[in-house]
């Protein structure tokens, strides 16, 4: 959207039918978001009714199901910011690196922040949100550095370089999450909790806990905007419109590190939505990152959301994991992506 | 095979070949076999350090008499029960997977087109993981493995639309396909009680304890099956190395030839995870060891064999040997060592633009 405003000085009317477009667009997207927070209320393994949630409201509904409903608005908020977080951090890295595979799984970020926290929890004894956040963090920011080292070492970083790279670092941090939890029972016991991605069994803590650092993320992913619409064009361009890329690709690493982080750290890895929101927000939103950004930080809940309410319905009475439902939604589409890649790359 | 001219030039092997009629040629430079010498020799050495280390070690002068199966008391058990079978089933699975891995790469004419990174492995553990979990008694978890792991190969194939044969496109299906088997696996994992949850973990890493004859049986079967038939088909896969128009031109049958090799890898890689789970990074590295060790154009398939068998061996000595982690399943130290050489390689073959 950038570009044609940019070339085409004339296209006002465009421009203002666009203008239209994105706020169309927007309240859709409030609408989506709306309906998957009252579905995340609504559904569960036990069936209650919008009625009974504002009953709920009002006081008067009776306490067994008051306590059932209460007990969803906890994974509803996290839900919420996990979302906003792997969206907008898929975003990001996408933008950054012009690279539509970047992903905070795909890239070995998660790996990262999961062994950084596998191994805290067994050597230096951390355990809730807080802790695990710090942890998380240096752990995320490291793999996310290795990968692009790898990745571009010889003549340049490529999409499925830096694809092979994440794979690579992936499996090492595997082989040593694996051996340590295999060799520490009770690491092994939380550890298995954590890993499948479930926004459900935590509480409001693990929310305030995280959310600083995912509202430090989500502020600088803003700020980048522009600087993210410059580098689209190219690094010279970018340059000649005063920009500093260098400056946009380390903001952007530092913000989608921050992200996915507090993402993973608050609610497990969780595979996909980073990279399947922002194909969707870039085919409905146009080229402005902006605009993508602040989308994906709507799509990305109502996806998630969505995904823990089907996670919770389809094995009555028991529950599928979020992070399971999100695998089985996301693989199928990159499988179907890997078909209508042309060429080799 | 008629004789026309069109198959001249394939009976006509070049120098450095050990033939046998038309079809079967082994390729004997010198370089290979030095290779093969100094692997197997290694190969050996460090099976006779699997039976003979560590406290419950058999010692050295008792062990031919193991070998012959004239030992008495410790010894007997060491040998039957603990070490024996595991090493058996150690270079069994190493030969197998290596000489699998050398089968994918020579037909999909790609380093990476090995089972690991098409996520045959993420398939056979979500394939044991889910016997596990819905039929515990019923489905033995290796046929699980199995069925998982042919499902995985299937969902890559028909994904790609073009075949194993783009990199791109089949590392990326791999990595699509290994996240929905790893999901399913961490599922089950999660759903389980804490202590068989530790058991499936350990299995669908690839873990070579407490093996038995009948798993040594069973892997070597398939191998000694699957051997002579790879050894008939290696000479038009050398070929078909050349291109498909090439092999053509030569009076080769790429296709029939590839489909057999796929065929065998499948069913190498198959039997490999049903007698041990999973184990990383065998397949994939093995052949480009042998490569580099006779610096040779394609994958070696004897020498591939070979190199995998010494791998797995090494890699299962340090798992029972290593007093860092309690008897941890091999299958995490190859993931572990085979994943930085994965790195190194792919860092290599970047440096020179292949990729």
């Amino acid at each position: 959207m950038a570009t044609t405003t940019v070339a085409q000085p004339s296209g006002a009317g465009t421009s203002r039918t666009g203008a239209a477009r994105s706020a169309f667009l927007l309240l859709l997207g409030l609408a989506a978001l709306a309906l998957a927070l009252c579905a995340s209320v609504v559904f569960g393994s036990r069936s209650t009714s919008f009625g009974d949630v504002l009953d709920v409201l009002r006081g008067t509904a009776d306490p067994t199901i008051t306590t059932i409903i209460e007990s969803r608005y906890p994974r509803t908020v996290l839900g919420v910011l996990a979302g906003v977080c792997l969206a907008v951090a898929g975003t990001l890295m996408q933008g950054v690196s012009r690279n539509p595979l970047a992903e905070p799984g795909l890239l070995g970020i998660n790996a990262g922040a999961s062994a950084s926290i596998v191994a805290a929890t067994a050597w230096f004894g951390a355990a809730g949100a807080t802790d695990t956040m710090w942890w998380a963090l240096p752990g995320a920011l490291i793999a996310g550095v290795l990968v692009h080292v790898i990745g571009s070492a010889g003549t340049g970083a490529s999409v499925v370089r830096l694809v092979l790279a994440g794979a690579v670092l992936t499996a090492v941090l595997m082989a040593f999450i694996q051996a340590v939890t295999l060799s520490k029972p009770q690491v092994f016991d939380s550890y298995r909790y954590w890993v499948v991605g479930a926004l459900g069994g935590r509480d409001f803590d693990v929310f305030w806990s995280v959310l600083p650092f995912a509202a430090v993320g989500f502020l600088i992913a803003l700020a980048l905007g522009p600087g993210l619409n410059a580098l689209a064009l190219g690094d010279a361009t970018a340059v000649a419109l005063g920009s500093h890329p260098g400056r946009t690709r380390g903001g952007g690493l530092v913000a989608a590190t921050l992200l996915s982080a507090a993402a993973t750290a608050a609610v497990g890895p969780i595979a996909f939505v980073g990279l399947a929101v922002p194909h969707v927000v870039r085919a409905l939103a146009g080229v402005d990152f902006r605009a993508q950004i602040l989308f994906s930080a709507l799509m990305g809940p109502t996806l998630l959301l969505l995904a823990d309410v089907v996670g919770r319905v389809v094995m009555r009475p028991t529950e599928l994991m979020v992070g399971v439902v999100t695998a089985f939604i996301g693989a199928p589409a990159l499988l179907i992506a890997v078909r209508r890649m042309r060429g080799t790359s | 095979m008629t004789v026309t001219d069109r198959t001249a030039p394939v009976r006509k092997a070049p120098r450095g070949y050990l033939t046998v009629g038309s079809t079967v040629a082994i390729p004997l430079r010198r370089a290979s076999v030095f290779a093969g010498a100094g692997l197997f020799v290694l190969l050996l050495a460090a099976g006779v350090a699997t039976l003979a280390w560590g406290r419950l070690g058999i010692d050295l002068a008792d062990l031919p008499a193991a070998l012959v199966g004239d030992a008495e008391g410790k010894d007997r058990f060491v040998f039957n029960r603990l070490r024996g079978p595991r090493l058996t089933v150690a270079i069994g699975v190493g030969a197998a997977l290596g000489l699998s891995g050398a089968l994918f790469q020579s037909v999909t004419r790609n380093p990476l087109g090995s089972p690991d990174v098409i996520g045959l492995s993420a398939g056979a553990g979500a394939g044991a993981a889910f016997c596990a979990l819905m039929f515990p008694d019923t489905v033995p978890v290796p046929v699980g493995a199995l069925i998982g792991a042919i499902l995985a190969m299937a969902l890559v194939y028909v994904s790609t639309g073009t075949g194993f044969r783009n990199p791109a496109r089949l590392v990326i299906a791999g990595i699509g396909v290994a996240a929905m088997g790893a999901a399913v696996t961490q599922y089950v994992v999660y759903a389980l009680e804490r202590d068989k949850a530790s058991v499936l973990t350990a299995y669908v890493n690839g873990s070579l304890t407490a093996r038995s004859w009948t798993d040594a049986t069973t892997v070597w079967l398939v191998l000694a099956a699957a051997a002579p038939l790879a050894a008939l088909i290696s000479r038009r896969l050398d070929i078909g190395e050349m291109g498909d128009d090439i092999a053509e031109g030569l009076g080769s049958e790429p296709k029939k030839a590839k489909t057999l090799a796929v065929l065998l890898a499948i069913a190498l890689s198959a039997a490999a995870v049903s007698v041990s789970g999973p184990i990383a990074f065998i397949a994939l590295t093995a052949p480009q060891i042998a490569r580099r060790l006779t610096r040779g154009s394609g994958p070696h398939l004897l020498l591939s064999a070979l190199t995998g068998g010494l791998l797995l061996v090494l890699a299962d000595l340090c798992s029972q040997q290593l007093p860092l982690f309690d008897d941890l399943p091999v299958g995490i130290y190859t993931m572990a060592i085979g994943g930085v050489y994965l790195g190194c390689l792919l860092v290599g073959e970047w440096r020179k633009g292949v990729l």
